[in-house]
């Protein structure tokens, strides 16, 4: 915002001399980019502030964890690393399965401070690489934009995104996960697009596939990328807008670019075997095509041309349709027509929530509705349309760009709200130029209208103070959001009543109580939401973690957790585990508790194991667990861990989260012992009881079967249907 | 007539029930595949006569279960019951079985009984709302008592759900759904023949740069509407299959058009406030790149008058909805001296 204002404040008085001007507006540019930059780190300093420097949530304590593993034993070393410690028995190849330029940057980060003699900590590194990189995603976003519409609309871009909630809440201190420099990367991969787009020099096409590179290092989301740029080099050459910087900007990408993909293990050879990059590969021969007809236009008078041009149609249509056949029938072959879930549930949204429980669990895989739009772009809604429409005044390459990154950007955050992500950078940049030309336009006509005050211009100062006060709306609601929204770690928990601040630090209790208190090789199951917590913290081998890799490992899980306690022990038993940790959140009304997550894993149990139906856990279709529950319900090992002696604290039983009272308030549990519960009773650790030395009969025969078959035997016959 | 022959079938068919039962019954189970054959779905039509032929004569256990679907033809026209589509679903469901199980499978059966032609039927298993499918297994004695009904939840995912119904209570497995492709082979190659002969005029086109892809309006007419069409939600609605609004509990002549809560939007308001936050941005741009172009000055600031309030009126509108669904409000965040 300040820059028009600053350029226009200046052009009366330096209207002549125009180097001067240039000079200044320069300057006076980069140090208003050096306040953006610093805007955008301090603004996500408030998890620091109002809590600790620690890292948040899930995700990033794995990251943490092979940061950790990299700076201790160096790259080659984390390149072969085979984690024993997860997914057990089977164990994971981090190496291979991991995007490693998070890591490698803040290990990068880490080692480079410390030869300088600047002793960090690993975890301070960690904490402080995603604000730093939302400093670089603001300045990044200044030189696309500035491709695009100059400096005055890259100025006012990069003070929108240096504060756009969405942005924020994947990017404060401490979240330190794959988004926090695959956003960077996003953009200067754009940036350098538009720049080769717009110059049409190799060295910014190669620097173009180098930053492809780090994106598709970084994040899964570099298919975005490689599907959009594509779509953007047909969209030229459909409408006409076909020249050799456009050649250029694309087939050196591609194939630079591919061929540096493949060198990342997690990509390797899906960057030629999978449907999600086979688009390149096709506008890379249409773009041939049309170079190749151009090429002969040149060289050919009209006349001779016209002839050529039925011979090239021919010829080259042959060629197409026999690639296209060869593409379709590769697709074909393969089962889910070589796309990945992911991909497939935004091309057809409803995909996912018939077909993969796993993938339409995670709340980030949500369809959002209107107030998420509110709520992660802020006014920057309202702008978006007049920047796409200042983006056709005039329409050059690089805006037509602009316009199809976020056409298709808000059309996938309308899929999935977790890509609101990608869209953010997208809605600050046509914001960014909506508002850079509503500014150039409105205070240039006070300009003018200035000798004689008219009303109008106090009509046109209303409209800028509008603008403005629009503006300083969404700061206030960002710096708020950034303050109180998205800053809480969710690993450490605070309320506010009237008799001060409540802090919940239950989980790190519960997880330093593993680790001082079990054995280094004791095995602990959870649901998968706590596993990257627990190696990372306890450093405790876990069954399934947050990289849901192996669906049936989980539905195992799902289906131990939903089984009653005998089957479940046999369950457990047969994976080596020695302790089972619930999250509870009913004493103290925390929401996202096990229980609240426990239909997720009936379904996804449900979906490997099929003895466990979701119809026997709901009562009417409702999910209660209050005395209308169902048998099954009352009897299955996630409730009796969650409620285990949960009467003794009130003597009423009364759940805050469901607002009810528990249906089965009296049991003891034969299978399991209560170890440890924290403080607040949002952590349980229960230890399986070991085996009996008398054996009956009946369990005699069951233990020397694998534990799968003999529980869904077991529970086919025994199990009482409610419902019969 | 009808009560005679039917006193006079019973009484035959029960003699001959206890002269020899394994008979009659294989030779019920041949007569209900050839029906099953006849049928274009492998759906077996029954009628009050084959009601009691197959199902209230012979003896329990019968050697096969019987899934029915009551249909009524006068309730066709009726969409709220979606008649039609259940009972297309069931035909899938039905011939999905019998393709899977080679038409050799005799423990399940699929039926629809008309209300019209059948109505006695109809009081026999004591149906009194539409859509109904039950199913009657080999050991029911009474119709109306010992069969399942298939409830709501069970029709939610159509033929899926009713398939699962199928195999968790009657132990057959129905296998994968076989559902009828969206083009026949034939129209697929018209298509293709079509679009074979289309490319080398639309290439023509192309390369003489005059087709609509070639108007920015266009373009520019649906960046907007995707725009429009992403932030209503519209997506989430399709996927979660909303209704555009609700009819009120209390009220049955109210309606509902907007929905409290944050995880869930009606139809009809995501668009009221995808328009609000389209408007906006579409006024600014008339502003900026229209209105600075008008001479005549009283015309412009009315516009602009106007452009202002529906502005401002558009924005506060959304953060008061925004505030009343959610319960978030625009706060500050100050430093807590200042308080």
């Amino acid at each position: 915002m300040a820059a028009p204002e600053a350029s226009t404040a200046a052009v009366p008085t330096l209207y002549t001399n125009n180097t001067l001007r240039n000079a200044f507006g320069g300057v006076l540019s980069f140090f208003i980019l050096l306040l953006i930059g610093v805007l955008a780190f301090s603004i996500r300093l408030f998890s620091v502030i109002k809590y600790e420097s620690v890292i948040h949530e899930f995700d990033p304590y794995f990251n943490y964890r092979v940061t950790q593993f990299l700076t201790k034993k160096g790259i080659y070393e984390f390149w072969n690393w085979f984690d024993d410690r997860t997914w057990y028995p089977l164990g994971r190849v981090i190496g291979g399965t991991v995007y490693p330029g998070l890591t490698l940057t803040a290990g990068t980060i880490w080692w480079l401070l410390n030869s300088l003699n600047i002793p960090l900590s690993v975890e301070t590194v960690c904490v402080f690489t995603a604000p730093i990189f939302s400093a670089f995603a603001s300045w990044a976003t200044y030189l696309l934009t500035k491709e695009v519409k100059g400096a005055g609309a890259g100025l006012t871009s990069a003070v929108l995104l240096a504060m756009v909630p969405s942005y924020i809440s994947r990017s404060v201190a401490g979240s330190y996960d794959n988004e926090a420099v695959a956003i960077f990367a996003l953009i200067f991969t754009f940036y350098l697009y538009l720049k080769t787009l717009n110059t049409g020099s190799l060295f910014y096409a190669t620097l173009n596939s180098l930053a492809y590179f780090y994106m598709v290092c970084s994040w899964g989301g570099y298919t975005f990328i490689i599907n959009l740029i594509p779509m953007h080099v047909l969209l030229c050459i459909v409408t006409g807008r076909y020249s050799s910087r456009l050649y250029i900007a694309y087939a050196p990408l591609v194939v630079l670019g591919t061929l540096l993909a493949a060198l990342v293990p997690v990509v390797g050879f899906n960057a030629v075997m999978t449907s999600e990059h086979f688009a390149s590969f096709l506008v890379f021969i249409i773009i041939h095509v049309v170079a190749f007809v151009y090429y002969i236009k040149g060289i050919l008078s009209p006349k001779m041309f016209k002839v050529a041009v039925t011979l090239v149609v021919t010829v080259g249509l042959a060629v197409c349709c026999a690639v296209i056949a060869v593409l379709i029938a590769l697709v074909a072959s393969s089962p889910t027509k070589g796309w990945s879930g992911r991909s497939l549930s935004l091309l057809d949204p409803t995909y996912a929530s018939k077909y993969i429980p796993i993938i339409a669990s995670v709340s980030e895989h949500q369809p959002p509705t209107w107030p998420s739009y509110f709520m992660d772009i802020n006014v920057l809604a309202f702008l978006v349309p007049a920047g796409i429409i200042a983006c056709f005044l005039p329409l050059s390459d690089a805006s037509s760009f602009v316009v199809l990154y976020i056409a298709t950007s808000v059309y996938f955050s309308g899929v999935m709200v977790r890509l609101m992500l990608v869209l953010a950078p997208a809605a600050c940049i046509t914001s960014g130029i909506a508002l850079s030309e509503a500014f150039d336009v409105l205070t240039g006509s006070i300009k003018f209208q200035l000798p004689g005050v008219t009303s109008n211009a106090e009509v046109d100062a209303g409209e800028t103070s509008s603008d403005t006060s629009e503006a300083q709306t969404d700061e206030v609601h960002s710096v708020w959001a950034a303050a109180e929204a998205y800053s809480a770690p969710s690993i450490v928990l605070t309320t506010r009543s009237r008799d001060g601040l409540h802090v919940f630090d239950d989980f790190r209790e519960a997880y330093a109580w593993l680790s001082h208190n079990t054995d280094v090789n004791d095995k602990v199951a959870s649901w998968w939401d706590y596993g990257y917590q627990t190696t990372a913290m306890a450093n405790r081998t876990v069954i399934v973690d947050n990289n849901t890799w192996n669906n049936t490992h989980i539905a195992t899980v799902g289906t131990a957790m939903s089984s009653p306690e005998r089957a479940a022990w046999e369950i457990f038993h047969s994976l080596d585990v020695k302790y089972v940790l619930v999250v509870f959140g009913g004493l103290i009304g925390y929401p996202s508790d096990d229980i609240n997550k426990f239909l997720w894993m009936v379904r996804i149990g449900g979906g490997v194991f099929p003895h466990i139906k979701e119809p026997d856990y709901l009562r009417d279709g409702q999910y209660r667990i209050d005395s209308q529950a169902t048998p099954t319900m009352l009897n299955c090992l996630m409730y009796k861990l969650s409620y285990y002696r949960f009467v003794e604290t009130d003597g009423k039983a009364y759940d805050r989260v469901r607002r009810t009272e528990i249906g089965k308030k009296y049991f003891k549990l034969t299978h399991f012992e209560e170890v440890f519960t924290t403080h607040h009773w949002m952590v349980r650790i229960y230890k399986l009881k070991p085996l009996k030395n008398r054996i009956r009969g009946k369990a005699k025969k069951s233990k020397s079967k694998t534990s799968s078959t003999s529980s869904s035997k077991r529970s086919g016959t025994k199990k009482k249907n409610p419902w019969q | 007539m009808a009560d005679h022959f039917f006193t006079f079938s019973i009484i035959t068919l029960s003699l001959f029930v206890v002269a020899s039962s394994g008979g009659l019954e294989s030779e019920l189970v041949a007569d209900l595949l050839t029906l099953q054959a006849e049928s274009k779905s492998g759906v077996i039509h029954l009628d009050d006569r084959t009601v009691s032929k197959f199902l209230t004569s012979p003896r329990t256990p019968r050697p096969y279960s019987f899934l029915i679907f009551f249909d009524a033809a006068n309730f066709h026209d009726k969409p709220e019951l979606r008649l039609r589509e259940l009972r297309r679903e069931f035909e899938i469901v039905a011939s999905s079985f019998i393709t899977n199980h080679n038409s050799s499978n005799t423990k399940l059966f699929f039926g629809d009984i008309e209300f019209r032609e059948s109505q006695s039927s109809f009081q026999l298993f004591g149906v009194n709302s539409l859509p109904h499918v039950r199913l009657v297994g080999p050991t029911a004695k009474s119709l109306k008592d010992d069969s399942d009904v298939m409830d709501q939840g069970d029709f939610s995912r159509l033929a899926e759900s009713m398939a699962e119904f199928v195999q968790y209570r009657t132990k057959l497995t129905v296998g994968p759904i076989h559902r009828p492709p969206a083009l026949s082979k034939m129209q697929l190659g018209l298509i293709t023949a079509l679009l074979l002969l289309c490319l080398p005029l639309v290439a023509k086109r192309i390369f003489a740069g005059e087709t609509l892809l070639h108007d920015p309006k266009i373009w520019l007419s649906g960046a907007v509407f995707v725009y429009f069409f992403s932030v209503s939600g519209a997506m989430h609605n399709i996927i979660r299959k909303m209704p555009m609004f609700l009819v009120d509990r209390n009220d049955p002549n109210k309606l509902v058009f907007f929905y409290q809560g944050s995880g869930m939007q009606l139809g009809a308001e995501g668009f009221a406030v995808g328009f609000l936050y389209t408007v906006v941005g579409l006024l600014l741009a008339f502003v900026t790149h229209v209105l600075v172009y008008v001479k005549d000055a009283t015309a412009k600031r009315l516009a602009m008058l106007f452009t202002l309030l529906v502005s401002f009126w558009a924005v506060k509108k959304v953060i008061l909805l925004d505030n009343w669904k959610t319960g978030y409000g625009i706060h500050g965040f100050w430093p807590s001296s200042w308080n």
